[in-house]
């Protein structure tokens, strides 16, 4: 029929015309002339959020900045974040929906260390660019490949310097208190090599659950064993109810803390205690606490676009691996393939608002951000004290 | 017109659409829709104990772990084949199964639900903790699967492999539920004393219940060890036994192609829920509140309303008050 | 070591026992387990939180007012989620409840799940919380106020069910709804009051727990498989036995912690249930239900 035959050759020259265009716009995958499409895999809901969505927001005003300047060489940044629940299987589809279905210049996320291994060989096997910012898990990157890198402190980093500090502290007797979840493993079998490589063996290892209502039985152990020292591989939750704990039998041990209580003055709020983490020195990702003047401009812009957020260090992490990736971005030029994004990152070093030290990926090393800051009380409030840079 | 929705027409249509997904389909598609064949594995499996048998019990999501663990346990330490690791994962997931079901005989209702989760949860624990075997809460990689002689590649093998065991099992699930075991069941669950007087065996029964969804559900968790390629304990947590539990439902319970229609439905829900981002939960939660509260029935109860060729024998699961 | 360990086994388990018994109210009223038990619990808490540190009314008064907040969400779980399906069959009401946690899991998290940048929130203590000494132990004061909360509510319920009118209507109800009907007691309106009175004490469990952990909405889970530890333990449908269960779990809880392995604290609820169930399914003080068939 007539208008079946004009039908048909219409919708056919408009395919053919819109091939054309998409041919000549879509340099590169996820690439236009406006917008480069950039993906979030990670967990969005559920109890580990803020590894995931908090970060994300922060990456997301590091993102907005870049925009409202220009972007970068004239092209916007678009952020599209898929969940994975904290979950092997959801981090599989997540990834392949934003691979195959969103079609992303590259992956800028990550947050449980199981969810992120999961997904991996399908980044592999599409080579996709992937910076990661919250998985501590070092086989992610090591061996490298040439295209992921990460900016997060390995596990292991954490762990090690936990023993490190405790050692150079001149603690002869330390103990243990970890979670035995997958995050807790993580850091747990690191801090085990860790008390071989400096040949000593910890006085008392407990385990505590993620949500436990009372530690008082870990704590008695502990003091059982007399142990000077206390390594904490926890999250709040469970951190709050150990020192509260250990402060109630009137054991005052010097306390080794993670990035999970980085923030020693709010952690105290958290115990709701004050006195009780006077001995307590916790190792962070982080180079500042939430309120220190030098973070005030990212504390404005992110509690302008999240109102009702608190500005954390979960923020924190978004803010470095945003500037990094940015700076990656404009590195590789005007002609943005994935090649000249892995180059660029490959050798690239960028002094971040947010970390003691500067992420710096070198072709042989992923694992860019080698710097943890010590923090503690110092006249009721949370000073940073050094920074290290540490090594294996 | 109705008789072209009839059963028949449309497990074929969604048979072919199945089989040929992969040729135009992309990754995340062909991934979602293996996800999908293995829930339905599932979902039969636990509408056998929870809809037939009328036996109130969650150690499904446990006994997915076991038949995860198994399998995948035996790729990476022995590097076997998957025709020795997937059979061998069912088959260990069904022994646990049985061991289940001797306690369980006893308890019934509520206890039976309350037993069955501290199970569920124990299992869990174990899964976490036993590092020497499981690697505790850290998990481990599977190798992947692989297909040679034939040149596919692991996903594309894995989704066929998995095609080719619901096109087994649902029909052996299907002839199951009609036989004198299904008859038995059901008689069982609408009164266990009417039951024992007609001379059925309720030991025998119950037991046949458990070890069969045990065996459907081991062979689901170890098509999942190798399609995810990465086993860890959390996949198999509390949140997984309510998925399970919704399939079945949502599908219509006591119904086996309820329960394959749950399946699909529930994975196409899953995806769906990812664009509520923060408001997941609060979806997930109405959404089931609607199903139990408006359509109690499930969609095969809605289905059966319209079209015909959808009937079943002994459906209906039996009303308590 | 051991008074300690029984101390703090004492103060966790008067926790339990308190979620238990809102639990075992609704089972013994309407033959139902409330899957979203642990969720009423947990927003009770949240409910306190808002007033408490919010709004920055007193601690007592916000007690008060989230067991009526509390009471009022059990009303409201009556209406939206038990009055329709009165007649389903029990696996019915088991979705329904989960999916009503799910739902108040999720507005929880909305709500309050950002507010001091991280999922949790930290409730202040209600008065000056260093350890007070008390022979050879010390205890924190809060324990103490555990303890003395559980009881003026164990005593006020006991009270409320042996001389009030409202209160034997429940018990009336519970024996045999039909009778009761019969007799011209409005069943829905008990059920209702049912629900209502089971939330209110969650509630109160959870602000007088509040101030020694951090509030998040995912503590309701694991106090409800307490719950069911201490209900299947002191049997499913008798009170005191949800408060020796309760008690009980905490201290097994405890010791076991402190005397066999800390990993072992976790899952020790579990194997109570296991164990009791296959052994003596009726608990330590159940009733045996024979009418099931």
């Amino acid at each position: 029929m007539k208008s079946r035959r004009h039908v048909l050759s219409t919708m056919s020259a408009a395919l053919i015309a819109s091939m054309c265009v998409v041919g000549a716009a879509n340099a590169e995958v996820g690439v236009t002339d406006k917008e480069i499409k950039i993906g979030a895999l990670g967990v969005l809901t559920g109890p580990n959020a803020k590894y995931g969505n908090t970060v994300y927001d922060g990456i997301e005003t590091v993102y907005e900045e870049a925009n409202k300047s220009g972007g970068i060489h004239g092209r916007q940044l678009v952020y599209v974040r898929e969940d994975d629940r904290c979950q092997a299987a959801e981090a599989v589809g997540a990834a392949k929906k934003l691979i195959h279905q969103h079609k992303v210049f590259m992956i800028h996320g990550g947050a449980c260390s199981n969810a992120s291994l999961a997904a991996k060989p399908e980044i592999v096997a599409t080579k996709v660019p992937w910076v990661i910012t919250a998985s501590t898990a070092p086989s992610l990157t090591d061996p490298v490949t040439p295209h992921i890198f990460t900016t997060m402190l390995a596990g292991w980093m954490e762990s090690y310097a936990q023993v490190q500090y405790a050692v150079e502290k001149g603690m002869k007797r330390v103990a243990i208190i970890s979670q035995h979840d997958n995050w807790g493993r993580s850091r747990y079998d690191p801090l085990m090599d860790a008390f071989k490589l400096h040949g000593i063996e910890p006085v008392a290892n407990e385990e505590i659950v993620p949500d436990p209502a009372d530690a008082t039985a870990i704590a008695l152990r502990i003091q059982a064993a007399k142990a000077d020292a206390v390594i904490l591989v926890a999250f709040p939750k469970a951190a709050v109810v150990a020192v509260r704990d250990m402060y109630k039998i009137g054991y005052k041990p010097f306390m080794i803390g993670g990035s999970t209580v980085g923030d020693v003055g709010l952690f105290t709020k958290n115990i709701g205690i004050p006195g009780s983490t006077d001995n307590l020195h916790a190792v962070s990702t982080i180079g500042y606490t939430a309120d220190d003047p030098a973070v005030a401009k990212w504390k404005k812009l992110v509690e302008a676009k999240y109102s009702g957020d608190t500005f954390n260090i979960y923020h924190m992490f978004g803010i470095a691996s945003g500037q990094f990736v940015v700076e990656a971005l404009r590195r590789a030029g005007k002609d943005l393939t994935r090649d000249a994004f892995n180059k660029a990152a490959s050798n690239l070093s960028v002094n971040t608002d947010v970390y003691g030290g500067p992420i710096t990926c070198t072709p042989t090393n992923h694992q860019c951000h080698n710097t943890a800051a010590w923090f503690g009380l110092v006249n009721g409030t949370t000073k940073r004290l050094a920074t290290t840079t540490v090594t294996r | 017109m109705q008789a072209l929705l009839a059963r028949r027409n449309i497990v074929a249509v969604g048979i072919i659409v199945f089989a040929i997904l992969p040729t135009f389909a992309n990754a995340y598609i062909v991934f979602v829709a293996n996800l999908a064949l293995m829930y339905i594995l599932l979902s039969v499996g636990l509408n056998m104990l929870l809809g037939y048998a009328g036996q109130l019990a969650f150690p499904n999501a446990a006994l997915f772990g076991v038949g995860a663990y198994t399998s995948g346990l035996l790729r990476l330490e022995f590097d076997l084949p998957y025709w020795i690791t997937l059979p061998a994962g069912a088959a260990f997931a069904t022994l646990i199964g049985l061991a289940i079901a001797l306690p369980a005989l006893r308890l019934r209702g509520l206890y039976l639900a309350l037993a069955t989760i501290a199970f569920a949860q124990a299992a869990l624990w174990v899964f976490g903790h036993w590092n020497s075997v499981t690697y505790g809460g850290a998990g481990f990689r599977v190798p992947p699967m692989d297909f040679s002689p034939l040149p596919l590649d692991p996903s594309t093998g894995i989704y066929y492999l998995s095609l080719i065991i619901v096109l087994v099992a649902v029909p052996l699930g299907w002839n199951i539920v009609r036989s004198r075991i299904g008859r038995a069941w059901v008689a069982l669950r609408e009164s266990e004393v009417a039951a024992e007087t007609l001379g059925i065996d309720l030991t025998l029964y119950k037991a046949y219940a458990y070890v069969i969804s045990g065996l459907y559900a081991g062979t689901a968790g170890a098509l999942f060890s190798a399609l995810l390629g990465i086993v860890t304990p959390e996949s198999f947590d509390l949140f997984q036994v309510i998925v399970h539990f919704c399939m079945v439902i949502v599908g219509g319970i006591g119904s086996l192609w309820g329960g394959v229609l749950g399946a699909v439905i529930l994975v196409g829900l899953l995806e769906v829920l990812r664009t509520f981002r923060d408001l997941q939960e609060i979806a997930f939660g109405g959404l089931l509140l609607f199903t139990v509260l408006v359509v109690p029935g499930g969609a095969i109860a809605m289905i059966k309303r319209y079209l015909p060729g959808w009937n079943e024998p002994l459906r209906r699961i039996g009303k308590k008050r | 070591m051991l008074a300690y360990l029984l101390m703090s086994g004492i103060a966790t388990g008067a926790l339990y026992a308190m979620v238990a018994i809102g639990l075992v109210l609704v089972y013994r009223s309407t033959g139902h387990i409330n899957f979203s038990h642990g969720e009423l619990f947990m927003f009770g808490g949240f409910i306190a939180y808002t007033f408490f540190v919010i709004l920055g009314v007193p601690y007592f008064l916000s007690l008060i007012l989230a067991v009526i907040g509390g009471f009022v969400l059990g009303v409201l779980s009556d209406r939206a989620v038990y009055r329709p399906l009165i007649k389903a069959p029990p696996l019915t009401m088991v979705l329904a409840t989960v999916g009503f946690s799910f739902f108040l899991k999720g507005i929880a998290r909305y709500f309050w799940g950002s507010m001091e940048g991280g999922d949790y929130v930290a409730f202040p203590a209600a008065m000056d919380p260093s350890p007070i000494p008390i022979g050879s132990i010390n205890v924190f004061p809060q324990q103490l106020l555990i303890l003395a909360g559980a009881i003026v509510f164990v005593v006020g319920f006991t009270i409320f069910f042996r001389m009030t009118r409202a209160g034997k209507m429940m018990q009336a109800t519970s024996e045999n709804p039909t009778a009761a009907y019969l007799s011209g007691i409005r069943v829905e309106r008990v059920y209702t009051l049912t629900w209502g009175a089971g939330s209110a004490i969650a509630a109160a469990a959870a602000v007088l727990m509040a101030p020694m952990t951090l509030l998040s909405p995912d503590v309701g889970f694991q106090l409800l498989l307490k719950a069911f530890a201490a209900t299947v333990l002191g049997g499913l449908g008798s009170m005191p036995g949800a408060i020796v269960g309760g008690l009980l779990v905490g201290i097994l809880e405890s010791l076991g912690g402190g005397y066999i392995h800390s990993g072992v604290q976790d899952v020790s609820a579990f194997i109570v249930i296991i164990i009791v169930l296959v052994l003596r399914p009726a608990g330590l003080f159940g009733v045996r239900n024979i009418r099931d068939t």
